[in-house]
């Protein structure tokens, strides 16, 4: 029983991860948290839903793939509508958090106005989807989630760590005037950098959508995947990674606990923003809060 | 003529005029300084010069061609910046420092060639290659400033105070490579505050006061003239002397 809680944790919270590596990316390099994020990643999941039931019946990995894509170029676009002007202006943080706000609504109110507000389903990928080990019974999409998002992040812990492009991001983090002094064309690097957090995002939408159902307001699980990076410490990469996945876990545990009797999976939100509260009040910088400092 | 500067105005926002009408020119192999008190508007002609802020009036042309406050545009066409303070990357290994250096170059070759040289500069820098640059000693950073500068293998390398926060030996150290970098084929233009220093290495070099160019010579006439004696070299003098040279006009 615990095991299986803990798969179903660890599934769940790695999807957290992913979209939370999404928003600490463009958080560390651009300084204001992306709560266009979510919509991207609803919209990622549509994508998912037009190639395989709506318009295509494609399988599931080529969808996957063009869904991330698509969310990627979704999320540059966002950047190119919503913040570049921003960016050239120099605009304060709140301006750029505003102007997502709006980009969010936006989005959403497109899919009310144009597909509507059914939910809708994706195919399972796995025609017997449950395993049993011993007493526990495992969902495959459980397991197949937690490694396809672990592989995903890793491949993007490779690209920052071992690229050019990579490098800039990261030095980009720091002192993103500096590093177009170096003569890197900086719009560019934002490219690269909402397509790295929308197709990361998209592959969450899609494996959201596939556990659960593709909605317009779907998208509001990031709030949930936000904590996670808060937790871990905004900007961070491995906090993103740590929090999301420590989320899930609680979660997962508070589902399946009870107090005398009572059962606490209505509490579980509570659990979760209690959680925040109490961990930025002993460590507001977040677990892998940043703490560099420079020798003058 | 590598670059040269015309009638330059530089403003931050409606009201503050930092740079007013400038104009002066570097030649290929010179060190040219500038030399100007604090707030003199030094570091803006250095930004200004790299493309990241805006002149309101006025034109830079950089190896025959009018630079646009791009720059990319700066660094492809040979201008590479060593800003004050160093603005090193501390989260960055200084092996990565440096290859952001050479970003724009996809000469593998050559750029090993170069990090061969920035090592025989300082060849400290190659037992610190897998450090944090933000770990290194205030000389050391220095140092790794200057070789990622170096490393987009410039023509034209402009130094932002780089003696600024070194303790004295290593001040003389630090003018010391510098020679040796202009020796090497790469011009060079220095804004400093330690005006004693930077007019001795100088072939020529212009004082900037509130914006203005008041001043300009070869090193050895600036360090004889008693009005840069006075204001820059800590050099006492009578007052009518004082009142007369200020008085004077502007060497030609």
């Amino acid at each position: 029983m615990i095991f299986q809680t803990i798969i179903t944790g660890l599934s769940i919270g790695s999807i957290y991860a992913l979209m939370a590596v999404g928003y600490s990316l463009v958080f560390s390099v651009l300084n204001f948290s992306n709560f266009a994020h979510g919509a991207v990643i609803t919209l990622g999941a549509y994508v998912a839903w037009a190639v395989m039931v709506n318009i295509f019946q494609l399988p599931f990995l080529p969808a996957l793939l063009i869904s991330m894509l698509g969310a990627g170029i979704i999320a540059f676009l966002v950047e190119r509508i919503a913040y570049s002007s921003l960016r050239h202006r120099r605009a304060p943080s709140l301006y750029f958090m505003i102007s997502a706000m709006g980009m969010a609504i936006a989005l959403q109110n497109v899919l009310y106005a144009t597909i509507g507000a059914n939910l809708y389903a994706l195919p399972p990928v796995f025609a017997q989807d449950s395993i049993q080990l011993g007493t526990a019974v495992i969902s495959k999409m459980d397991l197949f989630a937690f490694g396809f998002s672990i592989l995903a992040i890793a491949l993007l812990t490779f690209i920052l760590n071992f690229t050019r492009v990579g490098t800039a991001i990261r030095a980009a983090s720091h002192d993103a005037e500096m590093v177009s002094v170096l003569g890197v064309n900086l719009d560019m690097l934002v490219a690269v950098l909402f397509l790295l957090a929308g197709a990361l995002g998209g592959m969450a939408g899609v494996f959201m959508g596939v556990k659960y159902m593709v909605y317009p307001s779907m998208g509001w699980i990031t709030n949930k995947a936000y904590i996670g990076a808060v937790i871990g410490g905004l900007g961070s990469l491995p906090g993103a990674i740590v929090g999301g996945i420590l989320l899930g876990l609680v979660e997962a545990l508070i589902s399946v606990s009870t107090i005398g009797g009572v059962p606490l999976s209505t509490y579980r939100d509570v659990f979760s923003f209690g959680l925040l509260a109490l961990l930025l009040i002993v460590r507001p910088t977040g677990l892998f809060g940043r703490h560099v400092e420079e020798k003058l | 003529m590598l670059l040269s500067v015309e009638n330059l105005n530089v403003f931050y926002g409606e009201a503050v005029h930092a740079l007013r009408d400038v104009s002066f020119q570097v030649d290929q192999g010179e060190i040219v300084s500038v030399i100007g008190a604090n707030g003199a508007g030094k570091s803006t002609l250095m930004w200004t010069l790299i493309g990241l802020l805006r002149p309101k009036s006025g034109k830079i042309t950089f190896g025959g061609k009018t630079m646009n406050a791009v720059p990319h545009q700066a660094v492809q066409g040979g201008m590479a910046l060593v800003p004050e303070r160093r603005r090193l990357f501390p989260n960055l290994t200084v092996r990565e420092n440096l290859s952001l250096g050479a970003y724009l170059r996809h000469d593998r070759a050559k750029i090993a060639e170069d990090e061969a040289y920035v090592f025989s500069l300082f060849p400290i820098l190659k037992e610190r290659l897998g450090q944090y640059a933000g770990t290194l000693s205030g000389g050391q950073q220095q140092m790794v400033a200057i070789a990622r500068g170096l490393m987009s293998r410039p023509k034209l390398l402009l130094l932002d105070e780089p003696s600024l926060g070194l303790a004295p030996v290593l001040v003389n150290q630090m003018f010391d490579s510098i020679q040796q970098i202009a020796r090497q084929g790469t011009t060079i233009l220095l804004v400093e505050q330690n005006a004693l220093q930077s007019l001795k290495i100088a072939n020529r070099a212009y004082v900037l006061e509130v914006g203005h160019i008041v001043r300009e010579g070869t090193g050895q006439e600036l360090l004889r003239d008693p009005s840069v004696q006075a204001a820059y070299l800590g050099v006492r003098q009578n007052k009518e002397e004082v009142l007369q040279n200020a008085s004077a006009p502007p060497a030609a």
